[in-house]
């Protein structure tokens, strides 16, 4: 069970379908490890489900959006409607069975794993610097502005002290790392905004891998930086 | 707006003892293409699947979202379950998911690979054997805990959750401040998760 998740009102942006499609991965990613937001979850997803059923409703098969006042002209729209839609079920293919809910099941649940070429071991990864590799998929998904990327950081190596220009998500997938905040370990969400500077450290036995989004580009400030920077920058 | 109990409905939402069985009509529809049942499940969520997208200010592509949905609805009866959601919620879940979709079709990038809408909005772990009891209370124990909180707040949720705003947004035509609005929504949820609980038990 995770101990760092989303916040409340970024669960209910996630229910109402109106966050960004790459917090959108991350929140995902999240819930796999997480029982306590897929609980939290179902119960907004429920919500929805009130506020849908307890809608006042529009007039269907018109344009207008408004209830017709007549009931005889509100239910010969709704069979047009109705008519359209069966005309529409009939003339398409029925859509092939989509291949979900056997991976669902699997303890480690990573929305992503299925784009991925590989296994996260033997990913093509991009060595940044002797400890620290990526493997960037903003160009491999579709999702929006956003920097993807996964990261993975050697076994109790550092990374430079940074800050970010926007909003960076880290969830961890594998291992674990440290920053001057706390520990986190696989399943975590962690949301830093620009304000904070910090240098992860990953735990000691074993690799960490994180998925990152980034909304803008991260920004070197240790000493190091100017050397480092071109080298780590997350070039579009 | 949220109809007050005053407002009272001919059709309430399922699960409450009134209206249709809707797991019923949608077994039906799965297992035997049944056209009439599907016509009511139709009758009763088509015209709340329009009202929503007009909610969600997308009223040039209302239409298409009722048909993608009803669409959905009629193709996946069989996956519908009422031991994990009542119908309202797994349509509403369907309608969130194709809004999505629609909105996504006009900003597609020339990414390799598209990321399925539905995977990204799924729950992973659906239990069937801890939820049975759950789904339809948790359903009916919303719809009096939303009656339950102080209007701001309920506007506040209503205007982020159902019409799709962003805080910003919703903070500017309420009037209030940013923090404020965030303020409003945490505690709204904080007292829903309490009310929620409290039913768990
Ligand atoms: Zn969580
Ligand atoms: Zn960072």
């Amino acid at each position: 069970m995770s101990a760092h998740h989303p916040d409340d009102l970024t669960l209910l942006e996630y229910s109402a379908g109106s966050l960004g499609l790459a917090q959108a991965l991350a929140v995902s990613v999240h819930l796999g490890y997480c029982l306590q937001c897929q609980s939290q979850l179902r119960k907004l997803n429920a919500l929805g489900g009130v506020l849908l059923s307890e809608t006042r409703p529009a007039s269907v098969g018109a344009n207008d959006d408004q209830i017709p006042e007549r009931s005889d002209v509100q239910n010969e729209s709704l069979d047009k409607g109705f008519e359209q839609l069966m005309a529409r079920i009939g003339s398409e293919e029925p859509r092939a069975e989509a291949p979900t809910g056997t991976s669902v099941s699997k303890r480690y649940h990573n929305p992503l794993e299925r784009y991925l070429p590989s296994s996260l071991d033997e990913l093509d990864w991009q060595q940044q610097t002797r400890e620290i590799a990526k493997y960037d998929l903003t160009n491999v998904v579709d999702m929006g502005s956003a920097r993807i990327t996964l990261q993975r950081i050697k076994a109790g190596a550092k990374v430079p002290v940074h800050t970010h220009r926007g909003n960076e998500l880290t969830v961890v997938l594998k291992g674990g790392f440290s920053d001057e905040l706390g520990v986190y370990h696989a399943g975590d969400y962690i949301a830093r905004d620009p304000s904070h500077h910090h240098s992860p450290t990953a735990l000691q036995n074993e690799d960490c891998i994180c998925l990152t989004v980034l909304d803008a580009p991260m920004r070197f400030t240790g000493p190091l930086m100017r050397w480092l920077n071109p080298l780590l920058a997350w070039k579009a | 707006m949220l109809r007050t109990k005053a407002q009272s409905m001919s059709k309430t939402g399922p699960g409450n003892g009134e209206g249709p069985d809707w797991g019923e009509l949608l077994g039906r529809v799965a297992h035997h293409g049944d056209t009439a049942a599907f016509r009511k499940v139709y009758d009763h969520f088509a015209p709340r699947i329009k009202a929503y997208a007009i909610n969600q200010g997308m009223n040039q592509q209302a239409e298409e979202l009722v048909q993608e949905v009803m669409t959905s609805v009629w193709r996946n009866a069989d996956k519908y379950r009422d031991s994990l959601a009542s119908a309202s919620t797994w349509i509403f879940t369907i309608t969130r998911n194709q809004r999505i979709d629609l909105l996504r079709k006009k900003g597609r990038t020339k990414a390799e690979m598209t990321v399925d809408t539905e995977e990204l909005w799924q729950i992973p772990t659906e239990d069937t054997t801890i939820r049975s009891i759950e789904a339809g209370s948790t359903e009916k124990k919303m719809k009096e805990s939303i009656l339950e909180l102080p209007e701001d707040q309920m506007i506040a949720v209503r205007k982020v959750y159902y019409e799709g705003k962003t805080h910003q947004e919703v903070a500017e035509e309420l009037n209030v401040p940013l923090g404020t609005l965030k303020g409003r929504l945490r505690l709204s949820m904080k007292k829903l998760r309490v009310m929620l609980e409290a039913t768990e038990l």
